[in-house]
């Protein structure tokens, strides 16, 4: 767990891949592509049924962990159409005592009508206490951005030709991109630059990673 | 009407023993398996056979009589012409056809409406036809099944999808007669089994033709100057140009595409005579161009082609009088077939000439040519339940006719592979297509293949039906992009992660010619010619190949011959030995050599087994994971021929590695299997394992991408199967065959017996030796840890992109 202060607020990046606002109370998550595995198992491919479980697991030790008031998903909150993973959803919502926003994502194709149907309030992006959320990664020249969409990792050095790649919280000057909350997603490589901050992920810790060294 | 026997008369030939051998037994209807050189006549010891009987009959029934498999696309297009011209001869009505990838739609079809009596194929074309719901029909009159160059097969999944095929069509045509042509291997009983299957009635034909193969190392003039490392050999280029301006034409070996598109730029660059009388040939080259090469080699139009294993095979080229090999051929079996290039009539003798890349190569050469003198190529080591081969084989009849569970089940357990399938994880299979698992689950929604009424096994869904027809086939390659000229025009395939990695206006590389990349568009690379001289090469996956165990028993013998000692390649040598021994020692047979030194990589331990890039895969992981239980380190290893290397930040001591005995043969079994476990060995083996059993969905060959969300890389699956269910069986299949193979039979075992009758020898060095260089300059690594990811990335830190990027 790593705790940072953007523009005097507080924000706790937690191994789980979600993001603490602790003034907000607001929990946010990106990418959770739920139903993935059950559209590949739809479509004749045997993807583990137990990866898709791990959504359910990961959050409710996120509610015991924090006073979670809001959730915030950045984004990709499905991986495609409405599939049974919906009614397991569904139900999880209503017992929930929390608000629910989605912002939109390109995975999102399920009607913003039905969500709201079941209590979500779907917007294209939110602007909150000077930052900016969103699913695509963006330049606001007033904002702080938060997003998803990249499923970010970078690629350690270490001595003994070791290497190795990891999930991150990818951070530049005005922006933080979170890694994917869902399983069975995968990696997208970044490459920092002078002024990025990485904190490498590894699902038990948060660890924030020197730069360069050449 | 003309026997065979006067065909050959009026060809001027004569029949040799083994071809008059073959028409016998065949005519006896006996099943067999000829053991024959490329280029002695094999084709004609078949086909002579399968012509004898069919003259018999004047009026053929409609339909394929014989089926000829044949592993490359480009020796089809020989066998179709040969058995065709001497058909044609003989009995004017019956024609053969060819049916591989390369085969357009409207011959397709046409071979359907109209059935000729003799199809040459390959094994994935093969099981496309199989796909189809009539194929009892379309095969009713097909008396023998002939499988060439067999030894190429034996050893693979394409094998294994061979061995399928046979014995699922004997079991419509118990008559089925099957045949098998091969070089000659150590265990012939074994090859012979293996294809085919549990039957009396076979006879086995040797041909005894020994071809003169001479080999030529090229030298260079001053061994001072000879690079420890490398694979590309450029250095010794002027040689090379001079060998090809003194022959007719030449053929040049190359081990990767990459090192092809190099050569063929170099010698260009060298002598700009070339133009117009040099080309290139590899796999990934569009098939018309390809074509166009092969042609222009038979019509002597060539001067010099620069190819890579694409022109390994049985392909008669007789205007070829000289071969070069680009770096170690990695077994004596390759050799012979590529030294057989050239002079390739009955008969003739054949020059190669070897170009070491490096220093080592030239013990390699020596080797090589000790091997040749035995005239043995290595035997191939056979897959076992290749769960994944037979689950997209049950596919392949699940989109077509379907199949009954209980009529199939003992007609796999008489094949080779699946001779030791149970039961229980037969229906795990089935289970597995099924239902998607083992249980069902609540909620699931899992479809792919119906049970219907009378308990056939079928697929129903149209759209898992089309996915699995295109991509159907076991040689796995990562999602392929067509090369297309803006204005039109094919350049050839490459590779998706190659593309991923340029942006438009980067210039790279292909098939000769530098591209400019315009953009992407629907699996196409749009490019134009650039004038750039600066360009990228593309790599290409999967080049990576092992010594033989037979070659590795040439060279540790090559090492230690005093007769070697005289020869050019060891005398050139000398100033390579003289190093190597100031700082270590050449191991005599009866000593097991480790080097240790520090670098500013860090600790370097290298051991040298000399027993093939395989065993020293399995090896290197081994030792990496008994010296990790001592204390928590993480090694990074590279290997190859000769030895294996262990990297780590810190050291481990000399004195605990011998005092605790960490080469003993004792728990040899379960530590390597612990160190898969460990290592990340297996997870490349699962790559291939996901595309064939159909997990990983590559895209639509030339159509834009229909699957949409439903692309995931064999990794995700492979960690998903790691972490959720470990019982898989295709996750237990990766680990069963990194296993099976790092063992090889037992050799490992032996390996490991050998050394504990030597003498073990720790050598601390001021600097690296000449023998360890390859090794650690080598960037293709594994890895193993025995530290937690958390202390790992506390040591850890990241590289920035560079300024100006």
């Amino acid at each position: 767990m790593k705790r940072i202060k953007i523009k005097e607020n507080h924000f706790v990046l937690h191994p789980s891949g979600a993001v603490f606002w602790e003034e907000q109370k607001t929990l946010l998550l990106a990418d959770v592509h739920l139903g993935k595995v059950a559209h590949f198992r739809k479509n004749g491919i045997a993807v583990p049924r137990k990866a898709e479980g791990a959504f359910y697991q990961k959050i409710t030790a996120l509610l015991a962990e924090f006073p979670i008031a809001r959730f915030l998903f950045l984004g990709d909150l499905f991986h495609s159409f409405q599939n049974n993973e919906w009614l397991l959803f569904t139900a999880w919502v209503k017992q929930q005592k929390a608000s629910m926003v989605l912002v939109e994502g390109n995975h999102d194709v399920i009607p913003a009508a039905q969500f709201e149907e079941i209590g979500l309030q779907v917007v294209d992006q939110l602007m909150e206490e000077g930052f900016y959320f969103s699913h695509f990664p963006t330049k606001k020249e007033t904002h702080f951005v938060f997003c998803g969409h990249v499923h970010p990792g970078v690629k350690l050095k270490g001595s003994g030709l070791q290497q190795m790649k990891m999930p991150c919280f990818f951070q530049s000057p005005q922006q933080m991109i979170l890694p994917a909350f869902g399983a069975f997603t995968g990696l997208h490589i970044l490459t920092p630059k002078e002024g990025d901050q990485v904190y490498v992920n590894t699902g038990k810790e948060v660890t924030e990673i020197r730069e360069n060294k050449i | 009407m003309t026997t065979v026997r006067q065909w050959f008369k009026a060809q001027g030939w004569t029949p040799q023993a083994f071809q008059k051998d073959c028409w016998k037994a065949y005519g006896e209807g006996k099943n067999g398996m000829l053991h024959a050189p490329t280029g002695s006549g094999k084709t004609f010891a078949l086909w002579g056979g399968i012509l004898q009987e069919a003259l018999k009959i004047k009026k053929h029934p409609v339909g394929i009589q014989a089926l000829w498999i044949t592993p490359l696309r480009a020796l089809a297009v020989e066998i179709q012409q040969a058995t065709q011209r001497m058909t044609s001869e003989l009995h004017p009505d019956l024609n053969i056809a060819m049916r591989t990838g390369d085969t357009s739609q409207s011959e397709r079809a046409k071979q359907k409406r109209k059935p000729s009596f003799g199809l040459v194929t390959t094994p994935e074309s093969l099981h496309v036809l199989l796909s189809t719901k009539d194929h009892p029909k379309s095969f009713q009159h097909l008396k023998v099944i002939v499988v060439d160059e067999w030894h190429e097969l034996l050893g693979t999944k394409r094998g294994v999808q061979v061995e399928l095929t046979i014995a699922y069509l004997r079991s419509f045509f118990p008559e089925l007669k099957v045949w098998g042509i091969s070089a000659t291997l150590g265990d012939k009983d074994l090859a012979r089994e293996i294809l085919l299957g549990p039957i009396e009635n076979y006879v086995t034909v040797n041909a005894q033709i020994k071809k003169k193969i001479k080999v030529k190392s090229i030298l260079p003039k001053n061994m001072e100057s000879f690079p420890w490392r490398g694979h590309l050999g450029i250095h010794l280029l002027p040689q090379v140009l001079k060998l090809v301006q003194k022959n007719k034409t030449t053929l040049i070996f190359t081990n990767t595409r990459a090192q092809c598109e190099i050569w063929f730029h170099r010698l260009l660059e060298a002598d700009s005579n070339l133009a117009g009388s040099i080309a290139m040939h590899h796999g990934s080259i569009d098939k018309k161009i390809r074509l166009w090469v092969e042609d222009a080699l038979r019509q002597e139009q060539l001067k010099v082609v620069v190819c890579t294993s694409s022109l390994d095979l049985g392909v008669d080229f007789s205007p070829v009088e000289n071969c070069v090999q680009i770096g170690s051929p990695k077994g004596v079996g390759r050799f012979i077939q590529r030294a057989g290039r050239s002079g390739h009539r009955p008969k003739a003798g054949s020059t190669i000439h070897f170009l070491p890349t490096h220093a080592m190569e030239l013990i390699e050469s020596v080797a090589l040519q000790r091997g040749i003198e035995q005239q043995q190529i290595e035997d191939r080591i056979p897959f076992l339940n290749s769960y994944d081969v037979l689950l997209q084989f049950l596919m392949t009849l699940a989109v077509g006719k379907g199949f009954q569970p209980k009529e199939l089940f003992p007609i796999l357990q008489n094949t080779f592979c699946f001779q030791t399938l149970d039961e229980e994880r037969w229906q795990w299979l089935l289970n597995f297509l099924v239902k998607g698992s083992q249980s069902l689950e609540h909620y699931d929604e899992y479809k792919k293949v119906n049970v219907l009424e009378d308990g056939t096994l079928k697929v129903l869904n149209k759209g898992i039906a089309m996915r699995h027809r295109l991509s159907m086939g076991t040689i796995v390659s990562d999602a392929n992009l067509k090369i297309r000229y803006q204005k039109g025009g094919y350049l050839g395939t490459v590779e998706e992660w190659f593309v991923a990695k340029l942006k438009p206006g980067d210039v790279f590389t292909f098939s000769g010619r530098n591209l400019e990349l315009i953009r992407m568009h629907n699996m196409e690379v749009i490019v134009r010619k650039s004038k750039s001289k600066k360009s990228r090469i593309p790599a290409w996956m999967g080049g990576r190949m092992s010594f033989s165990a037979h070659l590795s028993d040439l060279l540790k013998q090559a090492l230690c011959e005093e007769r070697n000692l005289e020869t050019p390649e060891f005398k050139a040598l000398a100033p390579v030995f003289y190093q190597q021994q100031r700082e270590s020692i050449i191991p005599q047979p009866n000593q097991f050599l480790i080097e240790r030194f520090q670098t500013r990589e860090g600790y370097h331990t290298v051991f040298y087994p000399f027993e093939g890039y395989a065993i020293h895969e399995a090896m290197a992981s081994l030792m990496a994971y008994r010296v990790s239980l001592l204390s928590p380190i993480t090694f990074s290893m590279s290997f190859n021929d000769y030895g294996f290397e262990l990297l780590s930040d810190q050291p481990f001591a000399k004195d605990d590695f011998l005092d605790n005995n960490l080469l003993t043969l004792d728990h040899l079994h379960e530590d390597l299997e612990k160190s898969i476990n460990v290592s990340e060995m297996a997870r490349r083996r699962f790559r291939d394992i996901a595309v064939i059993s159909g997990l990983v969905f590559q895209g639509f060959p030339n159509k834009p991408i229909k699957a949409k969300h439903l692309q995931s890389g064999s990794q995700l699956f492979y960690d998903v199967f790691k972490d959720y269910e470990p019982d898989n069986l295709l996750y237990q299949q990766a680990l069963e065959e990194t296993f099976d193979h790092g063992m090889e039979n037992g050799r490992m075992t032996q390996v490991f017996e050998n050394i504990a009758g030597q003498e073990i020898i720790w050598r601390d060095c001021s600097q690296p030796t000449p023998f360890s260089f390859p090794l650690i300059t080598d960037r293709i690594r594994s890895k193993l840890s025995s530290e937690s990811v958390e202390d790992r990335i506390k040591k850890m830190y990241l590289q920035l992109e560079k300024a100006g990027e």
